[in-house]
């Protein structure tokens, strides 16, 4: 069952065409020329008054224009999240050359992750209806609560008629929605799908996390995203969309198109956790990446570099830490690992905006540095800051963790 | 309906309406009053002592609840030691902890008092999968669906992949959704409610009764559910998801979804349509759901669309959204089980507009070899999964 022993250009799943809108850029040049020169797109929040919440930075999409990439007529309808998905959606499609045809339409299709969905939409309409009642409530907003609808907005909008679905599950949404879709171009029943992640910023959902002791400062101390670095003392909340477009191999090349990475390989798995709780112990991280490997027909010792998931968080970046001090105890040299999130914050969907800042490592040769970190909390081969390394990659994990115990890796190649 | 598959399946049977008054808020100012609340939920009436239940949402509770009697009926609980890291569960998820943190939002915006954002850790529909992972120690995969109306569909299709595919070979696979406030004004709102009971097919009917409920199988690969002698209930020969592309609350009445959503089913499943035995159909009681419903059932299985038994068993346990896939896949299983097909109730005066056989003068003797069920929800997201009696031969030799 290992999928990587398919090697048949059918069955072999390629990345074609990659779009994001994030805080360090919409499209991917913006994107690339900030992550890779290790700006952060973590400032003071903008878009709602933070005064008398416990934090007050956040990595919100800024210079972001709708119009640039939705039609006026489903404009009005869309939320926020659905924005970002349709323009990530565009962006990917246009990055890989396909347009969407009457011929093709029914074969092109999304799996989106997304953590939290509308919060902002949820937060109105549930207002609405508990304090001015049933009769107030604006009928409009019904189609956004759902967490299906920047999926199916989405659709509407760029025309695709094939596979539609939305994973939800926390900090694993997208990771998880990449390996569905792979497996489904596998198994015929799409010839294109986007895949990834999309979560926003709102006011409610991040006074949540502020009395969940999730965001920076966890501690009382300066307010930052620190990954994997000792001072590390919580994350800073960010929001956007990253989606990758997968093929077949077979396809790719009969469009000659040449694909930044191949899907080599997914794992999956869970571990017991308090709800809401960061695993305090590697386990289910060593299991679930042996499962990917394993999956993929590899070993540790093939595997270049980790795009890994720490978020400045103080359990989970030394539970993760950890995981890969003892999966590549006996590797050398050692995979390189990079986390992005001290630039582009912690959106939770996060594995899309990673998959793309993976492609664009493969395509460069390259590995984005680790905005934040200085001094590294273990002595594993960690990116720092400032500094992109030169690198060329065969292999790469794209890692996938969440709160409540579910783990999603991924597997890349050249 | 019931609070356990026997009754379940005895109720269908009988043609039992679980629609009545909701209790469970305050439903002044709604269009609609009723629908398929489930009465009397407590933790410890569903949950042993051995099991935490704190901060447990209403859809927590229903889902593990679902999810212990589908491991006692496989013969896996307690589950075994050496299965457990390999376990996946697989859900179809709907409004969460909403209902609970409606009561917490509401006072946050109101007196302040009495807040406690820790009501916000099940809010989430992911919370009923971590809490079934973690209680029962499961290491496998673990994923949430949320496509509206159609996520517990999804839900059994993915798991069965993931047994293809080689991730595991067992999964508890299902879906979950709550009643609450938000959703029951949320359809209110867009009018597609039913003033006292859903009517599928028929000609007065005026909108969907909502409803809730957990509905959890084990799925199993074949050599495996042999090995240990399990009891073998059916097979999900194929699933199809499909995408209308057309409008976020309305189904498009050229029903280019919904056809291509069975066509990729029968496909996956390898059957053709005279393969299929009965349609529990989505059937939701919307003005235009049911008769689209109805064209896209003539267009993929022609003239023998007159001939296959339809019925919409939301007419009984109602819309339940999240869960509706796979409530409803347990339906399918039951019908091909019992060799019993299912009744659509409440239903008088016959639509032109909808003219297939809806098995509405009760439940209906068959001999039944594969049933197919539909979900299409809002967003355009269509899912179909075909379920088959099991044979050692192969389904379409039942």
């Amino acid at each position: 069952m290992h999928e990587n022993r398919h090697r048949d250009p059918a069955r072999r799943v390629v990345v074609t065409g990659i779009g994001m809108v994030t805080p360090l850029g919409v499209g991917k040049e913006e994107f690339a020329a900030n992550l890779f020169s290790g700006k952060t797109g973590i400032a003071p929040v903008r878009s709602f008054d933070t005064t008398s919440f416990s934090s007050h930075l956040g990595a919100e999409v800024t210079d972001f224009h709708p119009r640039d990439f939705v039609s006026v007529k489903n404009l009005r309808r869309m939320d926020k999240t659905s924005l970002f998905t349709a323009a990530a959606a565009r962006l990917a499609l246009q990055d890989a050359g396909l347009e969407i045809t009457p011929d093709n339409r029914d074969r092109v299709g999304i799996v989106l992750g997304t953590a939290f969905g509308a919060t902002d939409v949820t937060a109105q309409f549930s207002g609405t209806l508990l304090t001015q009642g049933p009769a107030s409530v604006n009928p409009i907003l019904v189609p956004n609560i759902v967490m299906n609808a920047p999926a199916g907005h989405a659709s509407i909008e760029l025309g695709f008629r094939g596979v539609n679905t939305t994973v939800t599950h926390f900090a694993v949404s997208a990771e998880t929605a990449i390996a569905y879709a792979a497996a489904e171009i596998r198994r015929g029943t799409a010839d294109y799908l986007l895949a990834g992640g999309a979560d926003i910023l709102s006011k409610f959902y991040y006074e949540s996390l502020t009395k969940f002791r999730a965001l920076s400062p966890q501690n009382g101390e300066e307010e930052s995203c620190r990954p994997f670095d000792e001072r590390r003392n919580g994350t800073i909340a960010g929001e956007g969309s990253g989606l990758v477009l997968l093929e077949s191999l077979q396809s790719a090349l009969a469009r000659g198109r040449a694909p930044y990475c191949e899907v080599k390989g997914a794992g999956m798995g869970s571990s017991p956790t308090p709800p809401t709780a960061w695993p305090a112990e590697p386990s289910g991280i060593k299991k679930t990446l042996q499962r990917a490997l394993d999956n993929a027909s590899l070993s540790a010792g093939d595997i270049q570099a980790i795009f890994a998931v720490a978020n400045g968080d103080k359990i989970l970046d030394a539970t993760e830490a950890r995981a890969y001090e003892d999966l590549f105890a006996g590797t050398s040299p050692a995979p390189w690992i990079t986390a992005v999130k001290g630039a582009t914050g912690e959106s939770f969907s996060s594995g899309g905006i990673r998959a793309c800042a993976l492609a664009l490592a493969m395509e460069k040769n390259s590995l984005p540095p680790s905005a934040g970190l200085a001094t590294p909390l273990s002595g594993l081969s960690f990116v720092q800051e400032r500094k992109e390394i030169d690198v060329a990659m065969t292999h790469a994990a794209l890692a996938g963790i969440s709160f409540g115990g579910t783990y999603c890796y991924l597997i890349f190649g050249r | 309906m019931a609070d356990n598959v026997p009754d379940f399946a005895r109720a269908l049977r009988e043609g039992r309406c679980g629609i009545s008054r909701i209790d469970l808020f305050d439903t002044t100012g709604f269009r609609s009053h009723t629908g398929g609340q489930i009465k009397h939920v407590s933790a410890r009436g569903y949950i042993p002592r051995e099991f935490s239940v704190k901060r447990m949402s209403r859809a927590d509770m229903l889902s593990f609840a679902a999810a212990l009697e589908a491991l006692r009926d496989a013969g896996l609980y307690p589950p075994p030691e050496e299965a457990k890291d390999e376990i996946g569960v697989v859900i179809g998820g709907g409004a969460g902890g909403l209902l609970e943190a409606e009561d917490f939002y509401g006072r946050l915006l109101t007196t302040g008092r009495g807040v406690k954002f820790s009501t916000l850790s099940s809010l989430f529909c992911a919370s009923s999968a971590d809490r079934i992972a973690s209680a029962f120690h499961f290491g496998g995969p673990k994923a949430t669906f949320m496509t509206a109306c159609s996520g517990g569909g999804t839900a059994l299709g993915y798991a069965r992949d993931l047994i293809l595919n080689g991730h595991t070979s067992l999964v508890l696979a299902g879906g979950v959704e709550p009643m609450c406030r938000t959703t029951f004004a949320a359809f209110n709102a867009l009018k597609s409610v039913a003033a006292d009971f859903c009517r599928p097919f028929d000609k007065n009917r005026d909108g969907l009764s909502l409803g809730e409920a957990a509905a959890v199988m084990v799925l199993e690969e074949l050599q495996h559910a042999l090995a240990r002698g399990a009891k073998i209930h059916g097979e999900i020969l194929g699933y199809g998801i499909t995408c209308d592309s057309y409008h976020m609350t309305a189904p498009d009445e050229q029903a280019s979804g919904a056809v291509r959503s069975m066509q990729a089913a029968l496909k996956d499943s390898g059957l053709s349509p005279d393969d299929i035995d009965y349609i529990n159909a989505h059937g939701t009681a919307t003005p235009v759901n049911d008769p689209m419903e109805t064209k896209a059932i003539k267009a993929v299985f022609g003239r023998r669309a007159y001939t296959i038994p339809v019925s919409s068993t939301k007419s009984m346990h109602a819309h339940t959204l999240g869960a509706a896939g796979a409530l409803e896949g347990i339906v399918s299983v039951l019908a091909l089980r019992d060799g019993l097909v299912p009744p659509t109730i409440n239903y008088q005066e016959p639509d032109p507009a909808c003219d297939l056989d809806y098995v509405t003068t009760g439940a209906r003797r068959a001999t039944l070899r594969a049933v197919l069920s539909n979900s299409f929800a809002f967003g355009g997201n269509n899912t179909t999964v075909i379920f088959g009696k099991y044979s050692e031969r192969g389904a379409a030799n039942a």
